[in-house]
């Protein structure tokens, strides 16, 4: 079962890389920096064994680090994939949990408001409730095409950085 | 209890063989081949987004689903309301939140999405017990469902050994559809069922609106009237009480459907038989749709069930409502015994039959699934398992599963055991959702993070639930003469949900203070997998 490849690491790359002297990078969106201090001064040798006269400890994604210019590019476009998923999620989840719950406590806690007559019988709360069943079609509708314009894009360039077939068409992949 | 002649019964007792042949065939004819996996457990990824769609909405409807849910409305107006629109937007939330990462990060079981960052037994054995826990309980309340129901439609007498001859017909069927059918074979089964289910619907729900003339006042008047509560049938507070307790019991219910029921195993399972993200995308959008739909439905069913059954008579045939969706047709059918009645009776017979059969199987798959997969070629085999082995081994783990839930359902099938729903629903709520959205979202957690948050949190719904209000202590409950109540709730969502994501964020806190290096460790193995988590890149 061999899903995580490595990456292909092109030859090319590594020779452009060292060509145009790319300043090493490490994962820019980590939030919960590692061993590695920011601000090092690392402008050079990024062949050089890891472990040097300041003992420092190599950081975890030392293997990576001599094709600096594939990673830089390939960790800032899952940078902004992971920031555009991470909003589509959030206002997403957000505004349907949300909803719900305020719909759950008014129903609860401010009774006459809920059942103040809209027409004839049909209280606020009841149409309320079918309300959003109703706007739940529109609301699928449309995280699907922000899905499609936000996110797709960006996973699809992903994908094509890691050189990997998309998706698992082949059924014997999994 | 059903005023029907022996015709119907006929009727709907050739349309039971007949559904039943029918599906027995598809299954065996869509069943996988002996020695693959990937074709028993996804059903070789070669459904289209609408199909694996309808699938996942037959799953996520259950029999549970159609029938409570009708009478919770039936008999408590407002709060059945709410209750069909969080059902609804649960799935919504799993579609919103969890489905896409999901996809990318299983293969065949929420075990390997939990294991995917953190290899190890204990990982495995953790997600095939609360696979279990949130499984097994929903399997046995339909199942022991599956006898009465039975007994109310054939209108067999009640006697015990009727009952029980039920439960393993019902029973047998589910393994047989579960083991030869795999993944694919119950596809199909659902897929037959939700279309049934909506047809079938669609029809009752127009009988009932036009009935009324498709005026929504008066329905609700009469639902009104019907139900025995005048006013307060239209505002929350019939199902608990309008206390300070009964409404955050309420609140704490919804909360736990809304975040619990979709997180379920049998339906993630669904979910990790889409092509591509895209795929997965559109197959949920197929099935919020439909569930959507039917929630609309089963609103319009309920209220009709209220206005022309009547509470009164609801209640005579099932404390809690659940033959109410049964007992709509012999009044809307026009006179008993006409052409009308008999078919629209056999019709909603049918549906529900096969509703129940489809969700069995389902949840039966999902369990034994977890056991063969997660347990047996990863715990005991350590991964070495040979696919042929794990084949045979995952059909007779369904037919273990099949049958320990239908001892355990003949076992109770005399009390009323609806709090298992809940107990499921709240344990998918406190373990399974905590355990998903932490192993997916965050890099920190460790395992035994993940090991806190599957045992604390199915060990705390489990233990309150036990010590709870639907357990003891009020007439309604499975010991109404029993007084053990000490937690004064109904569900457990209010306490256990923040209890499972506690659990894992201190067993997360705990790795990286004590164990430093695993959890870093298992920090970059998440990074690492984060192109697939969210690109589905390799």
């Amino acid at each position: 079962m061999v899903r995580r490849l490595k990456h292909p690491f092109p030859f090319t790359a590594r020779i452009r890389a060292a060509v145009e002297g790319q300043a090493m990078t490490y994962a820019d969106e980590n939030r919960y920096p590692t061993s590695a201090p920011t601000g090092w001064p690392e402008s050079y040798g990024h062949d050089a064994p890891r472990y040097d006269a300041y003992g420092w400890q190599a950081p975890w994604d030392a293997p990576y680090s001599p094709y600096a210019y594939e990673t830089h590019r390939e960790d800032a476009d899952l940078a902004a994939l992971r920031s555009a998923y991470r909003l589509l999620r959030r206002t997403s989840t957000l505004t349907a949990l949300g909803s719900f719950v305020v719909y759950v406590v008014l129903s609860c806690y401010a009774p006459a408001l809920m059942g103040s007559k809209v027409t004839g019988e049909l209280s606020l709360g009841m149409a309320l409730g079918v309300l959003q069943l109703v706007v739940t079609f529109a609301a699928v509708f449309w995280y699907g095409r922000s899905a499609r314009r936000s996110v797709d894009p960006l996973a699809r360039a992903v994908r094509e950085e890691r050189a990997v077939p998309a998706g698992r068409h082949a059924g014997t992949a999994r | 209890m059903n005023d029907f002649d022996s015709g119907t019964q006929a009727l709907v007792l050739v349309l039971f063989t007949t559904l039943v042949t029918v599906t027995l065939l598809m299954c065996v004819m869509a069943g996988p081949d002996r020695d693959d996996l990937a074709n028993f457990y996804t059903g070789y990824l070669s459904l289209t987004p609408l199909k694996n769609g309808l699938a996942i909405a037959g799953d996520y409807i259950s029999a549970a689903t159609v029938l409570s849910t009708t009478g919770i409305i039936a008999l408590t107006g407002y709060d059945g309301y709410v209750l069909a629109v969080s059902t609804a937007l649960s799935l919504v939330l799993l579609m919103f939140l969890l489905a896409e990462p999901l996809r990318n990060a299983g293969r065949f079981t929420m075990g390997d999405v939990l294991a995917r960052n953190m290899p190890g037994r204990a990982v495995r054995i953790a997600a095939c017990l609360v696979t279990l826990s949130a499984t097994l309980p929903f399997l046995v309340v339909q199942l022991s469902g599956a006898g009465s129901l039975l007994t109310f439609i054939l209108d067999i007498p009640h006697a015990a050994g009727a009952r029980t001859a039920s439960i393993v017909i019902v029973g047998t069927l589910m393994i047989i559809y579960a083991a030869i059918g795999g993944m694919r074979g119950t596809a199909l089964i659902q897929m037959i069922k939700i279309v049934l289910l909506l047809g079938t619907s669609i029809v009752v729900a127009a009988l009932v609106l036009k009935r009324f003339d498709w005026s929504p006042g008066d329905i609700l008047r009469a639902a009104q009237h019907g139900s025995g509560a005048g006013p307060a049938y239209l505002q929350q507070g019939l199902q608990l009480g309008t206390s300070t307790g009964g409404r955050l019991d309420f609140v704490s219910l919804q909360i736990t459907v809304i975040l619990g029921v979709a997180c379920l195993p049998h339906i993630t399972m669904r979910l990790y038989s889409a092509q591509d993200v895209p795929a997965v995308r559109r197959s949920m959008s197929w099935a919020v749709g439909t569930v959507t739909t039917f929630c609309l439905l089963v609103i319009v069913m309920g209220t009709g069930a209220a206005a022309l059954v009547g509470s009164r008579y609801i209640t005579a045939a099932d404390p809690h409502g659940r033959t109410s969706v049964l007992m709509l047709p012999q009044v809307l059918g026009g006179a008993p015994g006409s052409a009308g009645a008999t078919i629209l009776y056999s019709a909603v017979a049918g549906m529900v039959f096969i509703t129940l059969l489809s969700s069995v199987a389902g949840m039966t798959l999902a369990a034994a699934s977890s056991l063969a997969h997660d347990l047996f070629a990863h715990a005991v085999r350590r991964g070495q398992a040979e696919p042929r082995t794990e084949m045979t081994v995952a059909a007779w783990t369904s037919v273990a599963v099949g049958i320990v839930a239908i001892g355990l359902a003949t076992v109770v099938q005399n009390w009323d055991v609806g709090v298992l729903t809940t107990l499921a629903i709240c344990i998918g709520a406190s373990a399974v959702a905590p355990a998903l959205t932490y192993s997916l979202f965050w890099r920190g957690f460790t395992r035994t993070g993940l090991l806190a948050t599957l045992y604390g949190g199915a060990a705390c719904a489990l233990l309150l639930m036990v010590f709870s209000r639907a357990v003891s202590g009020t007439p309604s409950a499975v010991f109404p003469h029993a007084d053990f109540d000490l937690f004064p709730m109904q569900s457990t969502g209010l306490v256990s949900i923040p209890f499972g994501y506690l659990a894992g964020w201190l067993g997360s806190r705990l790795d990286h203070r004590r164990r430093a290096a695993d959890s870093h460790v298992q920090r970059r193995l998440y990074e690492e997998s984060e192109a697939r988590l969210l690109a589905a890149a390799e």
